[in-house]
């Protein structure tokens, strides 16, 4: 399965869910992640849930507080 | 998901409950390092005021129960509504708020925001409409209960969301009295859930804390809110929730203790069972009072004969939450019964395993003129119940001992 990964392709073999995903990218900090996939943010409870498909784009955002810079 | 969610063992040590991460800073190798997490080009934890392990994992698990893109968890219930609303509001915009909501709630309206030049119009989710007719070009937003405390009644959440949608304003729900063990809000609309974790969530008595919860509902690139619009560029339907960790949040300080969020997790653990019981006595309860010949009147909407009952099928699968309220005539005998009560604790907290009891018109609403307590209902006999999950027998004995003594005979 082909996925595009922050913006970077991704080769994947077999099915994986969002949270498989987290752990399979060794993504930091999953409790603070989140996910957008293909343009939408993903709800908290469907990390569990959704499995990923033959060309999804995953971003992983952070936002951490650093301040009203990136505001 | 209250007990498992968005928790894996954080620290490595395979630990089975949540670490409590009681530090206020966080050290990184490098000058360069820390300045790419202020930066937001690098995930990482900057100071215990903004966001903490901990309460990390808290939030985690309030947006899964909540089916929401995301939590922010802050010290107290009042906190999570203040900062919601500093963050929509600005000087010359207005609020409509449902008129039976928690005295707290208004005073934060009418005395310390309307100092800021923002407006709230209350209106009585009597008639739903009252929130079309109450809506102009000024309005940012909506703001309910989702049970009115102390008179108990419950909004049509879905057509109120509907109006809100209309008019490009979000509807924030307060869904501290029912949790989503009885409602998620974001299934009828709701754009952003509230909570006082103090209450039912951390079960105890023991820690204060609130929580803010996006459900994804709205859409924050709509032009609506000038504040968020580079944010949603970025972030898209996470704009709010930026905004306020980036901004508000921080700036104000109003974040919960460690500790404090690490009980609410323990509280979260047993929730549902908790809820259930609850709510099941305070039906008895209710059902008890409603018989009883000395009893004016009562409010509970999980009753048969509450003009609320269909709504609280619809909305919360049939139960009718842990508060009741009820009346005995006047101030004196509400007093008497209150001071008889040997189980019941006569205290300002709700959602307490233990059953507690208070006087709303000489308490939380006291700094409120007879005028306004009568606009709110909250008339001088009401007695507020928050029923607690002892076994049903105890406190109906208390209650009908507490009866005896203030009518000076037995039913």
């Amino acid at each position: 399965m082909k996925l595009v990964i922050n913006g970077k392709d991704a080769d994947i073999n077999g099915k994986l869910t969002i949270i498989q995903l987290l752990a399979r990218e060794n993504v930091k900090m999953p409790e603070m992640v989140s996910v957008e996939l293909n343009g939408e943010i993903l709800k908290r409870s469907d990390f569990e849930k959704k499995a990923l498909e033959d060309g999804d784009a995953v971003e992983f955002l952070y936002f951490m507080g650093g301040g009203h810079g990136i505001i | 998901m209250a007990i498992h969610g968005g928790f894996t063992g954080i620290s490595g040590y395979g630990e089975t409950v949540v670490p409590i991460y009681q530090t206020i800073t966080y050290c990184y190798k490098t000058a360069r390092e820390l300045a790419d997490v202020f930066a937001g080009t690098a995930p990482g934890y900057i100071y215990s005021r903004i966001a903490n392990p901990t309460t990390a994992v808290l939030e985690t698990r309030l947006a899964v129960l909540e089916d929401g893109i995301g939590c922010i968890a802050t010290s107290s219930g009042m906190a999570a509504i203040a900062s919601v609303m500093i963050s929509l509001a600005d000087t010359g915009s207005e609020i409509i708020a449902a008129a039976g909501i928690f005295g707290g709630t208004v005073s934060l309206f009418e005395n310390t925001l309307a100092r800021f030049g923002i407006k709230t119009t209350f209106v009585d989710i009597a008639d739903t409409n009252n929130f079309a007719k109450a809506i102009n070009d000024k309005t940012k937003l909506i703001f309910v209960e989702t049970i009115g405390n102390p008179r108990m009644d419950v909004p049509d959440i879905p057509a109120i969301a509907d109006i809100a949608h209309q008019a490009n304003v979000p509807l924030i729900v307060d869904n501290t009295v029912t949790t989503p063990c009885l409602i998620k809000p974001a299934d009828f609309g709701a754009d952003i859930v509230i909570h006082s974790t103090s209450k039912f969530i951390n079960g105890h008595g023991t820690a204060l804390g609130g929580a803010i919860i996006d459900t994804g509902n709205y859409n924050w690139a709509n032009g609506k809110f000038d504040q968020m619009k580079r944010l949603s560029e970025k972030f898209s339907r996470l704009a709010f929730l930026a905004y306020l960790r980036n901004l508000v949040y921080r700036d104000l300080g109003g974040c919960p203790a460690p500790m404090n969020s690490f009980l609410m997790l323990q509280g979260l653990e047993t929730l549902s069972i908790r809820m259930i019981k609850h709510c099941e006595n305070a039906l008895k309860l209710a059902e008890f009072l409603e018989a009883h010949p000395k009893i004016e009147w009562i409010n509970y909407p999980g009753l048969y004969s509450s003009i609320f009952h269909k709504r609280v099928t619809e909305l919360f699968s049939g139960r009718g939450g842990g508060l009741l309220t009820f009346g005995l005539g006047d101030k004196q005998k509400a007093y008497q019964f209150i001071d008889s009560l040997k189980l019941a604790r006569n205290a300002a907290n709700l959602g307490d395993a233990k059953t507690l009891v208070i006087h709303p018109a000489s308490t939380i609403f006291h700094e409120f003129s007879a005028g306004q307590r009568q606009a709110m209902k909250v008339t001088d006999d009401m007695i507020r119940v928050s029923v607690g999950i002892e076994d049903f027998e105890d406190i109906r004995d208390d209650f009908e001992q507490a009866m005896e003594k203030t009518f000076g005979d037995k039913k």
